[in-house]
């Protein structure tokens, strides 16, 4: 096996419960314990009532297409077996959006609006990054 | 208080634009400043501000060009190495000389792109690898970099919401080659057509090659002091009318309208307010009265979504609005008449900048705006500043 050799997630003291959680194939993010709003990145207040109170929760990993791209240019060495390949946002059912690549769907059937779930991708023995396929239920 | 009129811009001078690495940025922004002085009847010893919005490594910085140039400064500024602050730094300016910290700022661009294009996009995207993600919404861990693929999640979302498609959009760069064509500075003159534009390999799809801005080098410098002074100049002083900042927050994405839904950007149906465009009220006119639009064009639904921005049409409209020649040299609304980024050269917006001052001027011979008095600067970031004659 030959190493994993693209970019991988800066880990900081804000968003490791995020990767934790996707190295146990969870998709977790920050909900404000006052107001219950969920929001990405994380970050150390409640972007609506700035509390400082958080927990990590557990979401459905479901969601939405709002956009996507197909890179055709040649930027990363490391990416370049892959192109053309496409990169996806995501509208999570519970709000935020995250950005991923969208996995065994041709780039030429990817449309906004097509339902979509996340699935997990161990890319080194420390970081499993969430990935979207399309959704089967 | 307000600053409308209060100050003037009293001189420009541009370096030559070029595709191929010729000069270090310091050697083309030295031209474009003594360039400046001379088009203004300045001496250099009266110019004690500077700012500067493209430093190091794309650029040069105020403190190595204020002792290169042998300049006495009280008042220096520079921000982040983003085109997106020429209007804030021209907007700085205007109000170190409006309030007596200065009293003629140099605002100084001189950038290679060339030498730096790495920065662009791929290994050397280090701003991509932000906790939050970068300012264009790369994230390299999923191979999305570049600030092409900002414009590109944007009017994505804007064709499917919209009905808009990438020969709509080619309208844009096809209007800006034809104004290049009349500018002998500019450097891509030879015609582009709707064939060209949709046969060009996308960069990041949707965006074609046509649709991104040139990686060139160049310099501009803008003399900016005040209106009593500038009355006294060489030519004719071009009066900075109004001005509005720029915008930041949840509702915003740097490359698109707000509302769109880009990253974490509330949706939301953007319509927009008198409030939202205080610009037009500093000035004293409305959108009618704007002779010449320009737009930092990076990528060419930039221009969609200022025309969307500023109302001067509606949302979703754009795409429609812009053909037709509508923004072209002799169209109901003008834009870019040099060429812009797409077509003249990336001086970050600042070619734009001194590209109005000679139109207002009427210097610009085959491409001049007839009868042209006033002239807005605005950006899909939503910062503008308005200037007359």
């Amino acid at each position: 096996m030959t190493a994993y050799g693209k970019p991988l997630p800066r880990i900081t003291p804000d968003n490791r419960p995020f990767w934790d959680a996707t190295r146990r194939h969870e998709l977790a993010l920050q909900r404000c314990a006052e107001c219950r709003r969920f929001r990405y990145p994380p970050a150390p207040v409640c972007t609506e009532c700035l509390s400082e109170r958080v927990e990590w929760v557990a979401v459905s990993g479901r969601g939405t297409v709002s956009t996507f791209v197909v890179f055709h240019h040649r930027y990363f060495p490391s990416f370049a077996a892959d192109l053309p390949y496409n990169v996806v946002q995501v509208q999570l059912d519970e709000g935020p959006r995250l950005t991923a690549n969208l996995v065994n769907v041709p780039n030429a059937e990817i449309t906004i609006g097509m339902r979509v779930e996340v699935v997990f991708d161990d890319v080194t023995p420390e970081v499993s990054l969430p990935r979207f396929r399309r959704a089967t239920t | 208080m307000t600053i409308r009129d209060r100050t003037a811009i009293i001189g420009v001078g541009t370096s030559r634009f070029s595709k191929a690495p010729t000069e270090t940025p310091m050697r083309l922004a030295a031209q474009a400043f003594k360039s400046a002085l001379a088009d203004g009847g300045v001496s250099r010893d009266e110019v004690d501000g500077l700012v500067i919005n493209i430093g190091w490594p794309l650029g040069v910085d105020y403190d190595r060009f204020a002792e290169a140039l042998g300049l006495r400064i009280r008042f220096a500024d520079q921000s982040w190495t983003h085109g997106r602050f020429v209007g804030p730094t021209l907007q700085h300016a205007a109000m170190a000389v409006a309030t007596g910290l200065a009293r003629c700022v140099a605002c100084v661009c001189g950038v290679s792109f060339i030498q730096e294009r790495g920065l662009l996009g791929g290994p050397g995207d280090f701003e991509g690898t932000r906790e939050e993600g970068g300012t264009h919404e790369e994230n390299p861990v999923y191979g999305l970099t570049a600030p092409a693929a900002g414009a590109a999640l944007s009017v994505q979302r804007y064709f499917a919401l919209y009905g808009a498609t990438s020969a709509e959009l080619g309208a844009v760069p096809i209007a800006f080659r034809k104004h290049a064509a009349l500018n002998p500075a500019a450097i891509m003159r030879s015609p582009l057509t709707l064939e060209d534009h949709q046969a060009s390999r996308f960069v990041v799809e949707p965006l074609h090659l046509f649709d991104c801005c040139l990686v060139s080098d160049g310099a501009a410098v803008v003399l900016v002091t005040s209106a009593e002074r500038a009355r006294d100049g060489a030519r004719t002083p071009v009066f900075i009318a109004g001005m509005q900042g720029m915008r930041a927050g949840p509702d915003e994405f740097l490359f698109a309208t707000p509302g769109l839904g880009i990253g974490q950007q509330r949706e939301f149906r953007y319509t927009p307010t008198e409030e939202q465009l205080s610009v037009y009220r500093m000035a004293g006119v409305t959108q009618k009265d704007v002779d010449a639009l320009y737009t930092y064009d990076a990528f060419s639904p930039l221009v969609w979504f200022v025309l969307e921005r500023f109302g001067f049409c509606g949302l979703g409209e754009a795409a429609a609005w812009t053909q037709k020649g509508r923004i072209e040299l002799h169209g109901e609304l003008p834009m870019n008449t040099s060429g812009g980024l797409l077509s003249e050269a990336h001086v970050s917006g600042w070619n734009s900048i001194a590209e109005i001052v000679r139109q207002l001027r009427g210097d610009c011979g085959e491409r001049q705006v007839r009868g042209a008095r006033v002239m807005q600067w605005a950006t899909a970031w939503g910062d503008s500043t308005i200037f007359h004659s």
